[in-house]
């Protein structure tokens, strides 16, 4: 069945082969020569045969198709490539694999960014969360607390970097408790990883180094969709999370004060370091969970300022991000002609090429009479005379 | 797509002049199209579900969910395809 007609697309193109050859004999003759030519027809067969559309090529009888040796190199051929093509797909699975093994200094970079408390802060720059940011004293001392209150996170806890992501409970447990404690112990545990990342954010500013960071994230998990949504979930949340970012921004002004007001400090640090944590994992939260209810976020966030308000506030912001995504319609339509684009290119994978001899429409009934057309479909070639084609839309 | 690589790589060699390419390319239009032609006889239909249609320059294009093309010989299902289609009548002119 299909055997048949590959093989007869197979010789009608050796066919063409030969005839565009020797037609053009003339003009390489008088040209560069015809070894020139002959070259050029070897290499366009081989391309045809790696292409998986020309089987064993026959110089002297185009006729004949193939001697069942020539057929099998082909087959040969075909197969490693078609293994190149998986090769790819699995390439990138195999690169998948590595990001979560990075994901763990991914995470951290999140986490780092949402520690800083400046990178949530950049983000919401309009927020409250840049009153905070003006000490700048207090800024640095806080990245470090921060750098280093995530990364032992991951340390304490086998699976930190798992929590991390997933657990939004975990952060936040770290979150009140670290205050104090974090300021002199994690400093010196992490001081590795810190130092790279703080001679980044050194270098830049933080919420500089912080937002590319962010949008590489959010790039790496889906599109400029969330990106967008964030700043109006701020504003959202904002309207309703209007104490905890002011928690935040107290907090940022706290931390300095810390030694001073303990008991202050425990309220504000925890409003403040959920925050980022929200930010970072609402991210990942958003991709795997966007149903999750969003009610409960007020609720939460209302009566808690400590453990749970981190995991409720990224339960929150999913349910924003729904909303939003309601509202903003470019963004969604966006999107889905991106992935319409997608389709687009992954059609040419099968691609109809003819001429047509007549299109009409009868309401939403399409007929079309296509003739002298190639298909690529399946990876496989199909000649046609006539084609004939209804579609609805 | 065969053809056109071995032709850009020929002229990147340097062993051949783009318009010889250009030859070449026009040669394997008119080869092609008379093969279609004469050397092709079988018949397709096509079933679908058309996602979008487009008619720009005279050339139509559409792009089919859920495609079902039957020739004599086989029958083939594909999630999407694209099909591009020009004039007939501009062709033989």
């Amino acid at each position: 069945m299909a055997t048949s007609s590959t093989t007869t697309t197979s010789s009608v193109y050796i066919r063409v082969i030969e005839d565009v050859i020797s037609k053009v004999r003339e003009e390489f003759v008088n040209g560069p020569g015809e070894n020139v030519l002959t070259e050029l027809q070897g290499l366009w067969e081989v391309k045809m045969m790696q292409a998986g559309v020309v089987f064993g090529i026959d110089r002297s009888s185009s006729a004949s198709k193939q001697p069942t040796p020539g057929i099998t190199p082909v087959h040969d051929l075909n197969v490693p490539y078609e293994g190149t093509d998986e090769y790819e797909t699995p390439t990138a699975e195999i690169l998948f694999p590595p990001t979560p093994l990075q994901t763990p200094i991914q995470t951290p970079l999140p986490g780092s960014t949402p520690l800083p408390g400046s990178t949530p802060l950049p983000g919401s720059t309009p927020l409250p969360g840049n009153t905070p940011l003006p000490g700048t004293a207090d800024s640095s001392i806080y990245n470090i607390p921060t750098g280093s209150s995530d990364y032992p996170t991951p340390g304490s806890d086998s699976g930190g970097n798992t929590d991390v992501k997933g657990g939004n409970g975990r952060p936040s447990p770290y979150m009140p408790p670290p205050p104090s404690p974090w300021m002199n112990q994690r400093p010196p545990l992490s001081v590795d990883v810190n130092v790279a990342y703080v001679e980044g954010r050194d270098e830049a500013d933080r919420g500089t180094s912080h937002q590319p960071l962010t949008q590489d994230f959010f790039t790496m998990s889906s599109g400029k969709r969330k990106r967008d949504d964030f700043p109006p979930q701020y504003q959202n949340g904002g309207l309703n999370n209007i104490p905890q970012q002011d928690g935040a921004g107290d907090a940022t002004s706290e931390v300095s004060q810390k030694s001073d007001f303990p008991g202050m400090k425990i309220p504000q640090l925890d409003g403040p370091i959920p925050e980022p944590y929200d930010d970072e994992l609402s991210t990942p939260n958003i991709y795997n969970y966007q149903g999750v209810v969003s009610e409960d976020y007020n609720i939460v966030n209302t009566p808690a300022p400590n453990d749970l308000q981190a995991s409720t506030p990224a339960v929150a912001q999913n349910d924003v991000l729904e909303d939003d995504e309601d509202e903003p319609l470019n963004e969604n339509d966006d999107d889905d002609f991106d992935d319409m684009e997608q389709g687009d290119e992954l059609n040419t994978q099968h691609l109809v090429l003819a001429q047509f001899d007549k299109v009409t429409r009868t309401k939403s009934r399409w007929k079309c009479t296509l003739k002298d057309g190639i298909m690529r479909i399946n990876n496989k070639d199909i000649l046609f005379n006539k084609a004939t084609g209804e579609f609805d839309f | 797509m065969c053809l056109t690589d071995t032709l850009d790589e020929m002229v990147q060699n340097g062993t051949l002049t783009p318009d010889l390419a250009i030859q070449v390319l026009v040669q394997f239009d008119k080869s092609m199209t008379e093969a279609l032609e004469t050397q092709v006889k079988s018949k397709v239909s096509i079933k679908g579900h058309l996602h979008t249609y487009r008619f720009c320059d005279n050339v139509w294009t559409f792009i089919l969910q859920n495609a079902l093309f039957k020739s004599e010989e086989c029958q083939e299902t594909v999630g999407r395809v694209k099909i591009v289609a020009c004039d007939s009548k501009l062709l033989s002119q």
